[in-house]
């Protein structure tokens, strides 16, 4: 689409009209030839007052539910009034007029509309009270229609159609459509003569509020900012040190800091965690049963090693959304189709079919919206969209092509690009399972005997229990359960369930991922917990129909509709142009694979803005747009435009490179400068929401990157990078916690048997929806449930608790000190190696006086402490209420991972020397120079 | 802080558009030093601790007719049919067979069933001659102080779901829980501890701690489990080993580096914040575990809560622990009660629940009565759905059970507001389905918020491009259950 040209011309001191003649998206309006005059009073009415009046008074001021006996469709309902008061609208006077004081919420009682969030402003108020003025004029429907064409402000947008007129035919403000334009090549500024082009845009507007930038980071801050913001992790000293002696412009060597770092393996692993974080990843299916999802981790896998290889965004779109139609012969294509099943789900003998399909559809639809498109479907599921130009009718569309889409557990071999770790866990699973196939086996045996005595007694030949029953066995007569106590029914259940659950588990070390396929509808619902294999034979035929679900009930089958794409973008209807960018087939197949073309093509204008806005905003704390899932008119305006479209721009012409992107945006003095400001009053006053990049944010380690560091710091942590989930220690209150399943409990959590498996990063740490990894989750980690847009950084009391007295802390401690006693010769010299390691600076005088005192106080206190070796939890007594009876049993549950368990050195285990350093460590790590970023 | 950067900051709360931006709102208060000089965990609010802080007091909408909630919510979905609302029809169609079927059905619903009645007899109670089965010893006591409702309806057939939905208001969970709700609405009198406190079963329940998550809503909110078995807050103890006086110098020395650290970041609240925290959580270590001593309490009112005997003793701490707390000025206390899917078994399953809790229930009734606390607190008593008239067919004679149900269920309120000695609505002949004053979970949740003086509609968080409300889209208060 291309704007041809944009005429405001300025009618009265109020009222312009915005025509937008337009080729594609926007409605052609033309300028009514009738030139009947209308008052002012008419004008407003029509313009504004009726559209504020439905929006904020009708729904409940209506003729069918008369809230108030107060009727606001009508002139005549408002002079007649309610049942409160008959002064409801006095024409000429709308200072007094009820349905204009009642706006202004001041008078007690009176308050409308009653909710706060729908309360009026004060200037559309006044329009109520202005039009009221004028003697509350109120036009036949003609003349409104004609006042419409007129005078009315903003734009109609093309779409596939609303539910009905007034909406499909609404206008929208301008600048809510930002996100609809086609991206723009905006010339560089020119005005502050900057060499690098993000800067000439973050300067013009520098410039334009009257703000000086503060200075650049010295080179020490900055390495440590772009290392953590690139890989995760703290630079090592002997990094900061060849930062620092670097003779080449601050600009060139630091040039060379980030294309190290961007070369560097755990870059992906840092960048890979963000998108995780926005498609929900999680290990584990969430609701009653939350079973594993034993293969999720090679999707996991595949995302990291994705950003490694710079693989094109456009690319790694297509493989999300359609690998398996793509290009079904590249594992990595079908590996990358987990995307589309990241959403908790669940269906079990409780559930109903057509609404736990209908959740993934909607889960689908909503996730597409907000990963790559930026908009949030869901809103328009059940009306078109209040806000946005999205019908119901796309939300179905987009639905549709999802409509033949199904889960399948396809083989894809193990590639050599993929890592096997996290075997050793085998040995323990299968342990655990052989525990409890005794635990079942030996009470189907005793039931067993007892059937056999049955069938003697009443002169049945043996069977079992289904063979009875089809030889015409009466089920009344024949006992379930049979010679089995309750209790021990129950223990029996927990064996055949944990038997079951255990067996679907070990799928994880088969070559299996985590897909779908186009196809029918498969006979039987997909069930949750057992692999659901490709169909044997494909079946031809037509999708099932998609209707539009009136109010988004599952069962309130509306309009048919067939697959499509989200309408108000440039070229995007096809009811206006059909062409091949736009129509997304009918048939079985096909359909994602069109629709993923059309998310990842350049004329596109939500989708490369959207992953640029995300990458700028991971790196400086921000978005230009605020709010990354959302660019609708309910999200936030970018705060540089221009800069937004510039950065698309380039992201397409870089064949969608995101490495590219890193090294714009970082190489920019935006981004390099202090987070130090001298005149801050200056500063808070002329930039009061802190959007003009002046000063560089500080930030809070986020969860992962805190565990992380502190492994890294302690020289624990492991390098390996993928495979299956890692466990690593986790407190052991959590850990034993019993949680109900279905019919039972889950196992316990039982971290890695060795520190090697324990002491991986942590975007490989199992993610389990209901057992949350308490450490990451205090740190806010987010739930997998949501996508997650920006992390939150709260400072909340258990986030003490856990860093000053919790484990995880604790055990780094003890290694560090062991690693830094290993290391250095002196005492100071280990103070020295600590504050570089943690801090990334030497100690200054009263640091190393400090360190030195604390550590031989410690010293001395812990010669009278008396630490206790160790121990670990081997068996846990369960004991549970039986559903079925509610009688009481217990079971013992062994903990097969501590037979042969090899633990992180202890207090117990070390020497004093070692213990007193470690509280050193552990004040370190607390500490807030060590948890920040500047 | 300067005033304009404070102003700038407060209208972008107003805004509450962004959670960081609120983080900031709280390290101010911190860095007031308010939070760090609060008196050590005053019983009741204390100058100005209770002024700023994500928790401080805040007003209410209107005049609130309760101050605290204690919501006993039974996991698993109790019998309204063998609790509160008898069906002696049951009795003449027992064990009468029928099919059922449709596309709208789930697997258990499905298929041959036939009609259950009640293993117990029922009768009225009290001056207002509310309906109980007769397994209600202790309640009855106290009939005329509840008002049961008969008239809610669930939309889910599947545990998780159904307990996200009362729980949250969203089946599909990850939204903020009522407790969260409540507290970032009203602040809590205690700003030593968290507002919003669960008391889980030693098994959480499906789902897990998404039941009482804070969702959108800054992490302040989130109900904090007091776990019953282990250390009751997660690591709220140093490892085995460490004195306080040890811990102490650690925090002596941390607190030295971070003040050096700030000297260098003065405009930077968050440090100081975080400083406070420190410092809060080392009162917090040395004070809670003396709250949640029951051991305190005295042996008659241990008793009153059927402390002492076997089968009243886990909930009767529960709810003792529960009223201590709301002594504590917590806001909102969740107390869960396990093993209510009776699907086999009704007599002995339903039977040993209901003893469970009837005593304990009854004692803390009677004791907040006496404590002149009553008329402050809300107490609500539900499960996540109902239980239906019919069961799958299995085996006979003892096993009779019941499935789950959404279109009835029972649900009791008490205290502040409530229209104590009344049964309000109906459920249809057999108790298949509520007929009379039918409401969804949602009015069920503005009733709540309306008892403490809090407006749905105006209760708002703006989130995911809109402003979200604990009912989703709006609700209606449910005024037969007003007194």
């Amino acid at each position: 689409m291309e704007l041809v040209s944009r005429l405001s011309i300025s009618i009265q001191k109020t009222h312009f009209i915005v025509v937008i003649l337009a080729i594609g998206g926007f409605l052609v309006v033309p300028l009514s030839a009738q030139d009947k005059d209308y008052t002012e009073g008419e004008k407003l009415f029509v313009l504004k007052v009726k559209p504020l009046l439905k929006k904020k008074c009708v729904s409940c001021h209506n003729d069918e539910d008369l809230k108030g006996d107060l009727v606001l469709t009508s002139r005549e309902g408002m002079i007649l009034g309610g049942e409160s008061s008959d002064e409801v609208l006095i024409p000429g006077d709308g200072e007094n007029s009820l349905m204009y004081v009642a706006t202004t919420w001041t008078l007690e009682n009176f308050e409308m509309p009653p909710k706060e969030a729908d309360k009026m402003t004060e200037q559309q108020s006044w329009l109520i009270r202005d039009w009221i003025n004028t003697g509350a004029p109120w036009p036949s429907e003609e003349d409104e229609v004609i006042i419409k064409e007129k005078y009315a402000e903003g734009v109609i947008v093309q779409t596939s159609g609303g539910l009905d007129d007034d909406w499909t035919y609404r206008r929208y403000e301008e600048k809510n459509l930002w996100a609809y334009q086609p991206v723009a090549d905006p010339s560089v500024p020119t005005k502050s003569k900057r060499g690098h082009p993000v800067d000439a845009f973050i300067d013009d507007k520098l410039y334009d509020i009257g703000l000086n930038p503060a200075q650049l980071a010295d080179r020490r801050t900055l390495i440590r900012r772009a290392t953590f913001d690139l890989i995760g992790l703290p630079p090592t000293s002997e990094e900061v040190n060849a930062f620092l002696r670097d003779r080449s412009s601050d600009e060139k060597a630091f040039a060379k800091v980030v294309d190290r770092l961007l070369e560097d393996h755990r870059y992906g692993e840092q960048w890979g965690r963000h998108w995780l974080d926005v498609v929900r990843y999680a290990d584990s299916a969430g609701f009653s049963n939350d079973y594993e999802r034993p293969s999720a981790w090679r999707y996991r896998d595949y995302v990291i090693r994705s950003f490694n290889q710079d693989k094109p965004f456009n690319q790694f779109i297509v493989e999300q959304v359609a690998g398996d139609e793509a290009d079904p012969s590249n594992p990595d294509a079908l590996i990358a189709t987990g995307f589309l099943r990241m959403g908790p789900w669940e269906h079990t003998g409780m559930s109903v079919a057509r609404i736990t399909r209908q959740q993934f559809l909607d889960d689908v639809t909503d996730s597409v919206g907000q990963v790559f498109l930026s908009h949030p479907l869901q809103c328009a599921r059940c009306h078109d969209h209040r806000f946005d130009p999205i019908p119901t009718k796309d939300y179905y569309r987009i639905q549709a092509v999802f409509a033949s889409t199904h889960f399948a557990d396809r083989e894809v071999p193990f590639q050599d690009n993929e890592t096997l770790v996290g075997l050793e866990e085998k040995v323990v699973m299968e342990k655990r399972l052989g525990y409890f196939e005794d635990m079942r086996n030996r009470l189907n045996e005793k039931s067993r005997e007892a059937l056999k005595a049955w069938c003697e007694k009443n002169g049945y030949e043996y069977g079992t229990r289904m063979e009875l029953l089809d030889r015409g066995v009466p089920e009344d007569d024949l006992p379930r359960n049979i010679g089995l106590t309750l209790e021990e029914i129950g223990i029996r259940k927990v064996g055949a369930k944990n038997v079951n659950r255990g067996e679907f588990e070990m799928k994880k070390f088969e070559p299996y991922v985590l897909s779908v396929y186009s196809g029918l509808e498969p006979e039987k619902p997909q069930r949750s917990g057992s692999m659901l294999p490709m169909p044997a034979a494909m079946v031809k035929g037509e999708a099932g129909q998609t209707h539009i679900l009136t109010g988004g009930d599952p069962f309130g089958y509306g309009e048919e509709v067939s697959p499509g794409v989200l309408s108000a973008l440039p070229e995007s209807s096809d009811t206006l142009q059909k062409n091949e960018y736009n129509s997304i087939p009918e048939s079985v197949e096909g359909r994602r694979l069109a629709f993923a073309k059309w998310l990842a093509s350049a004329k596109n204008t939500l989708v490369p803005r959207s992953m640029v806005n995300r990458i700028w905003h991971y790196h400086f704390g921000q978005g230009i747009v605020d709010t990354p899932n959302n660019f609708g008119a309910m999200g936030g305006k970018p705060s540089h435009p221009e800069l937004l479209d510039f950065l698309a721009s380039r992201f397409i012409e870089s064949s969608w490179s995101v490495k590219e992107m890193h090294r714009l945006i970082i190489t920019s003095k935006a981004y390099r400068r202090s987070t130090e400001y001298k005149h801050r009053d200056r500063l808070a006053e002329k930039d009061p929401n802190g959007i003009s990049y002046a000063v560089f944010k500080p930030r809070r380690l986020s969860a992962e990157e805190l565990r992380d560091s502190m492994l890294y710091v302690s020289g624990e942590l492991s390098e390996t990078m993928g495979g299956l989930p890692a466990m690593p220690e986790i407190n052991q209150d959590v850990a034993t916690q019993p949680r109900q399943v279905m019919g039972s409990f889950a196992s316990s959590y039982e971290p890695a048997r060795t520190p090697e498996g324990r002491n991986r990063r942590s975007v490989y740490v199992k993610k389990i929806r209901g057992l949350r990894n308490p450490f990451l989750e205090v740190f806010n980690q987010p739930s997998p449930d949501e996508s997650c847009e920006a992390r939150q950084a709260s400072n909340v009391t258990p986030q003490a608790f856990s860093l000053f007295n919790g484990e995880d802390t604790l055990y780094r401690s003890i290694g560090t000190a062991i690693d830094l006693l290993e290391k250095n010769k002196s005492r100071k010299r280990v103070v020295e190696d600590l504050f570089m390691r943690a801090y990334g600076r030497k100690p200054d005088r009263t640091d190393v006086r400090l360190s030195l005192e604390h550590w031989e106080k410690m010293e001395e206190r812990h010669g009278t402490l008396e630490f206790p070796v160790r121990e670990f939890v081997k068996e846990v007594q369960r004991t549970a209420i039986e559903e079925m009876s509610g009688e009481e049993f217990s079971f013992t549950e062994v903990l097969f991972g501590f037979d042969d368990y090899v633990a992180d050195p202890g207090m117990a285990d070390v020497e004093i020397e070692t213990r007193a350093l470690a509280e050193l460590c552990l004040v370190v790590f607390n500490s807030n120079e060590f948890v920040y970023v500047y | 802080m300067n005033k304009k950067l404070k102003q700038d900051i407060l209208r972008n709360m107003a805004s509450a558009k962004q959670l960081n931006r609120r983080d900031i709102i709280y390290s101010m208060g911190a860095s007031l030093g308010s939070v760090a000089l609060a008196s050590i965990l005053p019983s009741r609010l204390s100058g100005s601790s209770a002024q700023t802080g994500p928790l401080a007091l805040k007003e209410p909408h209107y005049a609130p007719k309760a101050k605290n909630v204690i919501f006993l919510m039974m996991e698993g979905g109790p019998s309204h049919i063998d609790t509160f609302d008898p069906k002696p029809h049951l009795n003449q169609i027992h064990l009468q067979k029928f099919t059922r079927g449709g596309e709208n059905k789930s697997a258990m619903e499905s298929g041959a069933r036939y009609y259950v009645e009640s293993p117990w007899k029922a009768s009225q109670v009290g001056q207002s001659g509310a309906w109980m089965t007769e397994k209600w010893v202790h309640l009855a006591d106290v009939a005329d102080d509840i008002c049961f409702y008969r008239g809610c309806q669930a939309e889910s057939v599947n545990h998780p779901t159904a307990l996200f939905h009362m729980n949250t208001g969203n089946r599909f969970g990850g939204d903020p829980a009522m407790g969260s709700w409540v507290t970032y609405g009203l602040g809590s009198e205690n700003q030593d501890l968290p507002g919003f406190i669960v008391l889980p079963e030693v098994s959480y329940p499906q789902g897990g701690s998404p039941n009482w998550g804070s969702g959108f809503l800054p992490a302040h909110y989130q109900g904090t489990p007091l776990r019953p078995q282990g250390s009751p807050i997660l690591d709220l103890q140093p490892p085995p080993g460490v004195t306080p006086e040890h811990q102490r110098e650690n925090l002596n020395l941390l607190s030295r580096f971070n003040h050096d650290h700030l000297k260098e970041h003065p405009w930077q609240d968050d440090l100081q914040a975080r400083i406070s925290n420190y410092e809060l959580a080392f009162r917090m270590q040395m004070q809670v575990p003396g709250i949640l001593d029951i051991n305190q309490e005295e042996e008659k009112t241990k008793e009153l809560y059927g402390i002492g005997t076997d089968e009243t003793e886990v909930f009767g701490r529960k709810l003792l622990l529960a009223r201590r707390l709301i002594e504590k000025g917590v806001r909102f206390i969740q107390v869960y009660s396990g093993g209510w899917d009776s699907h086999d078994f009704l007599e002995r399953a339903h039977g040993s629940r209901i003893t469970s809790i009837d005593k304990p229930m009854a004692g803390l009734i009677k004791d907040l009565k006496a404590r002149g606390m009553f008329d402050e607190t809300l107490i609500i008593w539900c499960g996540e759905f109902g239980r239906s008239p019919d069961n799958g067919i299995r085996d006979g004679g003892t096993t009779y059970g019941r499935d789950h149900n959404p279109l009835a269920m029972p649900m009791w309120l008490a205290g502040g507001g409530v229209a104590g000695g009344t049964t309000v609505g109906a459920t249809d002949e057999i108790g298949a389905e509520a007929v009379d004053v039918v409401h969804p979970i949602r009015d069920v949740h503005v009733t709540l918020l309306h008892l403490l003086g809090l407006d749905d509609n105006r209760l708002t968080y703006f989130s995911g491009g809109r402003f979200k409300q604990l009912s989703q889209f709006g609700g209606n208060v449910i005024p037969e259950l007003l007194s």
